[in-house]
Formats: structure tokens, C-alpha cells, sequence
């Protein structure tokens, strides 16, 4: 067999579907990983968790534990507070301790920690410890977590990064961690008003990111500085939070991250790292922790949540006002919770124009696992709630459910309900797209058989987590060869590819040759973390400005060295005339963070509230199976607005991968969870899409527009087309067989207990 | 996972002799896709465990003998999916194969294995059930035969003694009876069973002479449902019929309920596919 390559080209490098720079050391297993990193002398962790969700400590017996043959040492948090006075760690609230303190939150949570070289023997010593808990109630459910006078937390303890949570600091007796709020006009007088009026509740359950390699940290601390090699997507916040916790300045902590085998937001923040630093500090050695697949369901996991959406509409089908309450189930820590509740939260009323609008959204603690962000930021709950709901109200009114949409979307030049004017957004645009994709004006074959087939589609809007800020180095060596230096973690979602893009595009050269750094906090400057689409967005500018700087010394090299304008020297001979031989650099930076106004307090508006607009929609068609439930998705459309491609191939495996993802989510992924306890932590009993649940036909694209703010016109795309897939099936659902599902799963019981609510013959309970 | 002894036997007979009655925590291993996953929970912490596969070669492999199959326990499952035997003779085997777990655990897992795990999500136990398996078991004391319809007892549980280990399994071929089985899932298409049904009939268009109907997976164990066999049996089949078959077997399976369906639901299905396995099978068990 011969293999061969069209070879690298210079020009036209944006637009360009580029195999991914590292795809070659992935498929043939030399990629990196923390997982399958090991450092000499090195300490493997296993960890003793909580039984209990909510309990104080009584005792904690490590002494069988201590006589296994071959443990280095069994850490709990006494010993931890001896190298870290104050072991609480996260990103919105310190709340969080290395190891269970005095209290226990949930089920799952970390209480003592093994360390010896050979990991079975650190997981058969962490089975021999004992510990008694003084049993305390406990709260599961968002809603009774507003009411309830049982506390997760004594204290609220804000950890002064956002200005919006200054107000909780020390606060007591309360479960909410953030209570966001938008009032814009005046929804009860709109309500009065209103010709219709329509409530309804959804609800979402507990699901998690499985990345295919979970969590795995290694600290190797040294009195003079630590390193810390962890499968993060965030390393610049690992790098400040560990240096917080240390009292030391940030230059003697390095953040090394390899590729990571996705994140999907599981790695954002701060996850092992505390843990790892603390123990490697107490041992004196290397110390690892990569997690089981097993114990990822006490790691992190998407919020469960309770809408409830009430909208006004007056005789013309105009939505005149629409009131919002979101409850974000956010577990035992905060995480990244209060940021999904508001940044999420203030879009909560949709891709619609309405005068009025009131939003609540709450970020509630519970004994549970902790949630944080999971590829959507809470913006498929929200969209789950709203494209129901905008359905419902068009068949209760017995509007077209396109017709309806279309009076009430919101269209460039108008304002959101925050006040931001909607500026490249094309709602209307990608909702066309979707009917087009989905032949929606053709007739539609139900069937009245025992299987029945329905149709429908979801539309929908977010704003990026803003401001934010990157920042980029592009390196051009003395031979002329460029080298990216950029702390935007890939994941999977071929960042490194369309970065090196947006550099070979400026300085014309074949993407192919350029170098993209490993991430290094030593190495690669700052960056906020690959989060919520913003990568492409923001460091794309950043990376742009920094292969723009770079490109503009070189030309004032060029006239240093005497030659004249438009000279097409080749760059090693502009050095070589420069220094005499091959030699030296030009070094080129860029750093982005876009305008932006803050949410004015008490009504949540800004006219600035995002550096950009994302918009996708979907449709799907479905056979329901009448006698049993089950769903099958014979036809899924995905559309997205994502500016102008920077990598079409990369952008349709984004879209059909977020599309997927969310299938899971919307048809059978559920955390059964009684007690606090997770009864099915396991991927035997929890399971993710496989190649057979692909839907008979996938039709993934994406609308041609331009982000005028954009690099390249571009914007974010890989969390985008999760948003309307749960909605749009339920849509169709109802369509099918009418019925209505407000909570996901749309698993096939769920479904053929609906049919057999609505035939009046309901099935019993157990 | 904790270190353990690992003894590799070469005949079946010092493989008996090498368990242990009275200690749980010397085990036979073969596959090992069940117990492997056992032992990484910390489930199951073995002492000792006692590897199956160097045992005699003649207990890995399939022959066509008297009307049937002889398959060695520690066939694998993809062995007896590429058999060309047991296509002709229990086609109703090699079409289960193909939605049997996936290629990985095929590859590995072993019949043996399978059927002494005792646990009632696999797709084999009741397919072989319904065709009218029986098996050798040996121990130091001898051998014994059971019929596949009396090995099961429980959830997770069998007939099986600790010094016990299946030797082989006997398949009657299936000659021209139809048969079906169909596997219900309800979380991912790939996911464990909700539901198995298995029927073979012995029928004369939609004359039923005589049926055998299996459930599992939605039961404690896999368990032939004689009442629904009954109710098949001598009859001609029609709507009528089947509901009264599904409505028998609803009414002897015992149930249970866990993250792929509550027990109500499980009964609903056990009615719709009773139907739809006796009609696939009468429309030639295509599936």
C-alpha cells in the first residue's frame, strides 16, 4: 500500500477542511495522555469515599488501612490542613475541601486518600477504612432546596471572582448559591392583558459528561516550585487556584496538559488538582490520581433542573409576556453552577421578542454530586423548557408551530430581553434552513398503524460566557518556521488545527507546518479555559492579532535590513541578513477580551451582555412504537450558525457529535439515584449512544453568515447543536401519538405510560 | 483489583479437583467478561481462581452428533456465531449472535460461562432454553446431566455445586420448527435486555403443534413459561391466542423491576413480544 499526501500549501489556509495536526499520533496510540503518564517514583492515590450524603464525622479508623504491606501513607483531612491551613478550593465559592472536613455532602465524596506505588494495594488498603458519620437529613430536589430548613452548607463562602456573588458572602441558613434575576417591562400588567395565558413545568435529570478519559492528575511538589500534569481544560485557573491555596506567586506553579480524551466540561476549573498538590506535598514524592470510570459519577455531572415557563399571548399569537423560574440542581459544591445560572439563565426567555419578561433562575445546593458545566453551559435545559412550551402554546391555539415562531422570533437589530440589540444571529435563517432540511411544506405520512410518525423542530439562542480574556504568542524561528503558543486545550475538537488555520492564513504559510505548543503554564500564556464555544471566538482574535503582530515585524525587519517595499524575500534570508547567519527570532502577541457592560443589579439588563450570539435549531422525525414506547429517530437535521467555517469537515463532526451527545441525554441517560445513593454507577448499567442508535438519516450543516466581530468572521460551534435536539423530539413525539413528555428521559416507558394516560388507562406505579 | 493465585489446569477433570467447596473465594474463570468486571468493583475478591482455558481442546469446540450439537463449554460465543454447523441445525443461535453483547465479549466469552454466571440479562440462556438444552456438569464425584429449564434458581443463582463445572451442552437440532428470539432494550440499542423472549414451535402453518416460550431478562431468572406454551399448544394462532398467551406468561413470570423498566412496564412488554416473537417465527424468524 502507498500512502500519499497532497503536499502542504500557503494561501486560502481558513476555509480549508485541514485534517486534524494531531490525528495521525492519536489513531496509532502516541498521542499523550495524563491518563498513561507515569513519573519515576511515583505514588498512585485510591480514594475512600462517603457513604452517607449528608453527615458529620464522627471518626474516620485508617489504622487497618496503614498495616496493608507496600501503603506509603493514608492522608485524611487533618493531614492536609497541616501543609494547607485552608483546604477549600472552586471556582465561584471556596466551598469546597480537598478532602471531606468535619462534614460529609454526598455520597461519593472523597473522605480519605491511599497513596502506595502498586495501586491495588492502595485499593485494597482504601477498603479497610472505617469511618461513622453522625447521620444529618439530607436534600435532593432543586425545588425543596429553596424551601427546605435543611442546609448543605453552615456558611456561603463566595470566592470573590464575580462581582454578582459578593452579596452571599457569610450568608446563612440558605441552599442558594446564586438567584439571578431579569425584570423587563411589566409582566403582570402583560398577563391581564394577555388573551391566552399558558404554565407549564419541565424538568431535566441528572446525566454526566463520561469523557473517555476520566480525570487523572499528577503533582510532583518541590519546596521550590510544584508541577502539576493534569488532564484539565482550564489549566490557567488550575495554575491561580493552586497558588491561592499555597500562598505562593504564580511563576512556581506549572500546569502541564497533554491532549485530553475529551472534556465536555467535566475538566473545567479545578477538579484533582488540590488533591494531588496536597498529597504530593505531604509525601514529598510524585502522587497520581486517574480516576475509574466507576467514580466519575461522584466527580461532576450536568445540572438537573425544574422549569417553569408562563408566557402571555395576546389574539394575534404575539408572546407579550413570558415569565421564567429555573431551579439549577447544583449538588453538594458550587463548581461552575452560579455562572450556568446566570449566564445560561439570562437567556432563559428564548430566541423570541417579548416586551416583558421576569426571570428567576437559582443555583441551588443539594447532597448530591456535584454539577458544573456540560457542553451547552444549562442552555439545553433552558431550550428543552422554552421549544416545548412554544409548541404547546401553538397547538393549544391550533397555530402553525412555524407561523407562530416566525411572528415571534427575534431578529437582527432587535433587542434581547437583556436589552443587547441581536447583532449576526440568524434565528430566522438557520429555523428556515432546518424546515428546508426537514422538507416541512411537503405532506407528512403519519401512518395509522400500530407505529405511528410524527415531526417537529426547536430553535434557539445563547449568549457566550463574557467578558472573558486570551491571549496568544506566534513564534517565527530563524530558518522561517512558526511555532503557536496558546492555552486553548484540544480536547478532540481540533482547536490546534483551526488555530494553526488562522496563523497560516496571516503569515502565509501551509497550516501543515505550523507547530502548535503543548499546553505549559511555563510555556503558553493565559487563557481563560475551553469552555462554552468561546475558544474559536476568542483566542482565534488573540491568535490573529499575535500572527498579525508577528507578521508586521517581520516586514519592519524587512525595511531594517534594506529591502524594498513588497520584496518577497524568504524569511530565513531576512534573518540571515539581520543577524549573519540563521539565527534570532520575531516573536508576535495578541491578546482579546471583548467589550461588555455588566447586568445592571435587580434587573439583570445590559445592552452589551455578549461578546457574541449562538444559534442552532434541529429537527427530527420519529416512529413511535404504540404498544411499547419506543422511539425511533428516523431522521435528525442539525443547523447551526457558526459564522464563517474556519474548518467545514471539523465543524459538521462538532455538530453531529454534540448532536448525539444530546441524544443520550434526551432518550435514555438517566442517573437513578435513591437515598443520595447512585444505583447505577457504572457504564453496564448507565449507558451512552452507540453506533446503533445513529438516527436512520443525520443531516448536519451549518448557515452561511459572517460574525462581523469574529476572526474570520467565525464564532464557536462546538457545544452548539446539543440545544434543540431534546425539544425537537418531543416535539415530534407529540406529533405522532399526542402526547406530551415534560421531563427527560424520553426513555420508552415514560413514553407508553403518556399513551396510556391519554387512552385513559393509565399503567400502575410498581 | 488485589493480586490472586492463578492455577491453569490442562484437563477438566484436575480443574474440578483444584475448586473448593468451602472457600468463595476460589472461582473457575473462562472468559472472564462477567467476573473480571466483578473483580474491578471489588464485588468479587478472589484467593485463587482456577483458568478453564488449557483445559482438553475437545471442550472448545462444536459437533454435529445424533441429531444436534455437542458445543464444549468453553466454546466461544463468536465460534458458535461462525459455525457452520450450528446454522444449519440451530439457526436460531447464530441469528442471536448478532445482537448478542458486542464482537469484543463474543471473542472471549464462552458458553460455559454464560450459562453458570446464572445472570438473567444474557441473550444465550434463553435461547438454548427454548431449543432444549441440556448439559454435563462434572465434579471430583462424577458427572451428572441437567436439563437447561431446571439449572437456574435464582437471580445470579444455578444448580451448579461449588465443585461443579459445566462440561458441554447438548442442542437438539431444530430442525423444521420455527423459531424467534427477540431482545427489548430500553436504554441504548446495545444496552443488557429488558426483555428476552424465545420461542421455538413446532407448527404447521399457523397450526401451533407444540411451543416453547422462555423469558428473561425482565425476570429473576430465564424461565420457560408453561402456561403460555399451553395456551399455544394444539391451537391455530390469531390475535385471540396470543393475547391469552401473553396474558398466561404475564401472569407465571415473576418480575423485577431496575433502571431499564418498572414491573408494570415489563408486563406490557412481555404481552406485546409474546406476540410478536410467535408471529416472527411463523414468518420464518427473519429478524
Amino acid at each position: 500500500m502507498t500512502m500519499t499526501h497532497d503536499a502542504p500549501k500557503a494561501g486560502s489556509q481558513v476555509g480549508r477542511s485541514v485534517p486534524r495536526l494531531e490525528g495521525r499520533d492519536k489513531v496509532t496510540g502516541r498521542a499523550e495522555y495524563t491518563h498513561t503518564m507515569r513519573l519515576p517514583g511515583m505514588l498512585t492515590c485510591k480514594l475512600f469515599r462517603s457513604t452517607v450524603a449528608h453527615g458529620r464525622i464522627k471518626s474516620i479508623d485508617t489504622s487497618e488501612a496503614k498495616k496493608v504491606p507496600g501503603v506509603f501513607a493514608v492522608v485524611t483531612i487533618d493531614d492536609v490542613m497541616k501543609v494547607i491551613p485552608d483546604p477549600y478550593y472552586g471556582p465561584a465559592f471556596h466551598d469546597q475541601p480537598i478532602l471531606a472536613h468535619e462534614k460529609v455532602r454526598f455520597v461519593g465524596e472523597p473522605v480519605a486518600a491511599v497513596l502506595a506505588m502498586d495501586p491495588h494495594v492502595a485499593e485494597e488498603a482504601a477498603q479497610l477504612i472505617v469511618a461513622e458519620y453522625e447521620e444529618l437529613p439530607a436534600v435532593y430536589d432543586e425545588v425543596d432546596a429553596l424551601t427546605t430548613k435543611t442546609y448543605v452548607h453552615d456558611v456561603l463562602k463566595p470566592a470573590g471572582t464575580f462581582a454578582d456573588l459578593k452579596h452571599l458572602k457569610d450568608a446563612r441558613d440558605t441552599n442558594t448559591a446564586l438567584d439571578y434575576r431579569l425584570r423587563k417591562g411589566d409582566v403582570d400588567k402583560a398577563f391581564a392583558q394577555a388573551a391566552h395565558v399558558f404554565e407549564h413545568e419541565f424538568k431535566t435529570q441528572k446525566v454526566l459528561h463520561l469523557p473517555f478519559e476520566p480525570h487523572a492528575s499528577i503533582a510532583d511538589y518541590k519546596d521550590t516550585g510544584v508541577t502539576v500534569y493534569t488532564a484539565s481544560q482550564g489549566p490557567s485557573f488550575v495554575r491561580t487556584e493552586i497558588a491561592r491555596l499555597l500562598g505562593w506567586p504564580e511563576n512556581k506553579v506549572r500546569i502541564k496538559v497533554p491532549y485530553l480524551g475529551s472534556g465536555y466540561g467535566a475538566k473545567l476549573y479545578i477538579k484533582l488538582e488540590a488533591l494531588v498538590v496536597a498529597l504530593s506535598m505531604i509525601a514529598r514524592r510524585p502522587v497520581k490520581l486517574a480516576l475509574t470510570f466507576e467514580e466519575l459519577f461522584y466527580q461532576i455531572t450536568k445540572h438537573p433542573s425544574t422549569f417553569r415557563i408562563k408566557s402571555g399571548i395576546d389574539k394575534d399569537g404575539k408572546i407579550i409576556a413570558r415569565k421564567c423560574e429555573v431551579f439549577w440542581n447544583g449538588g453538594a459544591y458550587a463548581d461552575i453552577g452560579p455562572r450556568v445560572t446566570q449566564k445560561s439563565g439570562l437567556t432563559a426567555s428564548g430566541p423570541y421578542e417579548i416586551d416583558n419578561v421576569w426571570i428567576d433562575s437559582y443555583a441551588l445546593y443539594t447532597n448530591v454530586t456535584p454539577a458544573g458545566a456540560l457542553r451547552g453551559f444549562g442552555v439545553p435545559q433552558l431550550v428543552w423548557a422554552y421549544e416545548s412550551h412554544s409548541d404547546m402554546i401553538a397547538r393549544a391555539l391550533k397555530l402553525d408551530p412555524v407561523e407562530f415562531r416566525r411572528k415571534n422570533l427575534l431578529r437582527e437589530g432587535r433587542p434581547h430581553a437583556t436589552n443587547t440589540i441581536i447583532k449576526d444571529a440568524a434565528v430566522e435563517k438557520v429555523m428556515d434552513h432546518v424546515l428546508d432540511r426537514m422538507n416541512w411544506s411537503k405532506p407528512f405520512d403519519k401512518s395509522t398503524g400500530v407505529v405511528k410518525r410524527g415531526r417537529g423542530f426547536g430553535i434557539s439562542i445563547k449568549a457566550v460566557i463574557t467578558p472573558t480574556t486570551s491571549v496568544a504568542i506566534v513564534n517565527v524561528s530563524g530558518d522561517g518556521s512558526v511555532t503557536l503558543y496558546c492555552g486553548t486545550i484540544d480536547m478532540g475538537q481540533g482547536s490546534d488545527t483551526a488555530m494553526a488555520q488562522m496563523v497560516g492564513e496571516v503569515l502565509n504559510v501551509p497550516t501543515e507546518t505550523v507547530r502548535v505548543v503543548p499546553r505549559d503554564t511555563d510555556v503558553t500564556p493565559y487563557d481563560m479555559g475551553t469552555l462554552g464555544s468561546r475558544s474559536l471566538f476568542h483566542m482565534g482574535h488573540a491568535v490573529q492579532r499575535a500572527a498579525a503582530d508577528a507578521r508586521d515585524k517581520l516586514k519592519a525587519l524587512a525595511r531594517e535590513v534594506g529591502e524594498p517595499e513588497g520584496s518577497n524575500i524568504p524569511v530565513r534570508d531576512l534573518f540571515v541578513k539581520k543577524y549573519g547567519m540563521q539565527a534570532g527570532n520575531v516573536i508576535g502577541t495578541g491578546i482579546f477580551k471583548p467589550d461588555y457592560i455588566p447586568p445592571a443589579p435587580g434587573t439583570g439588563l445590559s445592552e452589551n451582555v455578549t461578546a457574541f450570539w449562538m444559534v442552532s435549531g434541529a429537527g427530527a422525525e420519529v416512529e413511535v412504537d404504540t404498544e411499547t414506547g419506543h422511539v425511533k429517530i428516523t431522521k435528525l437535521v442539525n443547523v447551526v450558525d457558526v459564522g464563517k467555517a474556519i474548518n467545514p469537515r471539523i465543524v459538521e463532526t462538532q455538530i453531529s457529535g454534540a448532536a448525539l451527545m444530546q441524544l443520550g441525554f434526551t432518550m435514555f441517560e438517566k442517573m437513578h439515584i435513591d437515598g443520595g445513593q447512585v444505583t447505577n454507577a457504572s457504564l453496564a448499567d448507565y449507558k451512552i449512544p452507540g453506533f446503533h442508535d445513529v438516527p436512520t438519516v443525520m443531516d448536519n450543516s451549518h448557515v452561511d453568515t459572517n460574525q462581523a466581530n469574529g476572526p474570520f468572521g467565525a464564532k464557536g460551534v462546538g457545544e452548539v447543536a446539543t440545544f434543540c435536539v431534546s425539544p425537537a423530539i418531543a416535539n415530534a413525539i407529540d406529533d405522532a401519538v399526542g402526547v406530551r413528555l415534560t421531563e427527560l428521559p424520553l426513555n420508552p416507558e415514560s413514553v407508553y405510560r403518556a399513551i396510556r394516560a391519554k387512552a385513559g388507562k393509565p399503567l400502575e406505579d410498581e | 483489583m488485589t493480586p490472586f493465585e492463578l492455577a491453569e489446569p490442562t484437563k477438566l477433570a484436575d480443574a474440578v479437583k483444584l475448586l473448593d467447596p468451602d472457600d468463595p473465594t476460589v472461582r473457575p474463570i473462562a472468559g472472564g467478561t462477567a467476573l473480571m468486571l466483578m473483580m474491578k468493583a471489588g464485588v468479587f475478591r478472589p484467593a485463587k481462581l482456577i483458568s478453564l482455558r488449557g483445559i482438553e481442546s475437545k471442550y472448545s469446540g462444536i459437533a454435529a452428533s445424533g441429531g444436534g450439537l455437542r458445543v464444549g463449554a468453553m466454546t466461544t460465543l463468536n465460534a458458535l456465531e461462525r459455525s457452520a454447523d450450528v446454522k444449519k441445525l440451530a439457526p436460531l443461535i447464530t441469528r442471536t449472535m448478532l445482537t448478542l453483547s458486542n464482537v469484543r465479549v463474543r471473542n472471549v466469552a464462552t458458553v460455559g460461562g454464560a450459562l453458570a454466571h446464572g445472570d438473567p440479562h444474557m441473550d444465550l440462556p434463553p435461547v438454548l432454553m427454548a431449543l432444549g438444552a441440556k448439559l454435563t456438569v462434572i465434579s471430583p464425584n462424577g458427572e451428572r446431566s441437567v436439563a437447561l429449564e431446571d439449572f437456574f434458581t435464582g437471580y445470579y443463582e444455578t444448580v451448579l455445586e461449588k465443585n461443579e463445572l459445566i462440561a458441554e451442552a447438548h442442542i437438539p437440532a431444530q430442525g423444521a420448527k420455527r423459531a424467534a428470539y427477540m431482545k427489548v432494550t430500553t436504554g441504548s440499542a446495545d444496552d443488557w435486555p429488558a426483555l428476552g423472549v424465545a420461542v421455538v414451535l413446532d407448527s404447521d402453518g399457523k397450526a401451533i403443534k407444540s411451543a416453547r416460550v422462555v423469558v428473561s431478562a425482565a425476570t429473576t431468572k430465564a424461565t420457560r413459561v408453561k402456561s403460555a406454551e399451553a395456551v399455544l399448544a394444539g391451537k391455530t394462532v390469531d390475535d385471540k391466542l396470543l393475547a391469552q398467551a401473553g396474558d398466561a406468561a404475564v401472569e407465571e413470570a415473576e418480575f423485577i423491576a431496575d433502571v431499564r423498566g418498572s414491573v408494570p412496564y415489563k408486563r406490557e412488554l412481555l404481552r406485546v413480544y409474546i406476540k410478536r416473537a410467535v408471529r416472527q417465527a411463523l414468518d420464518g424468524g427473519a429478524q
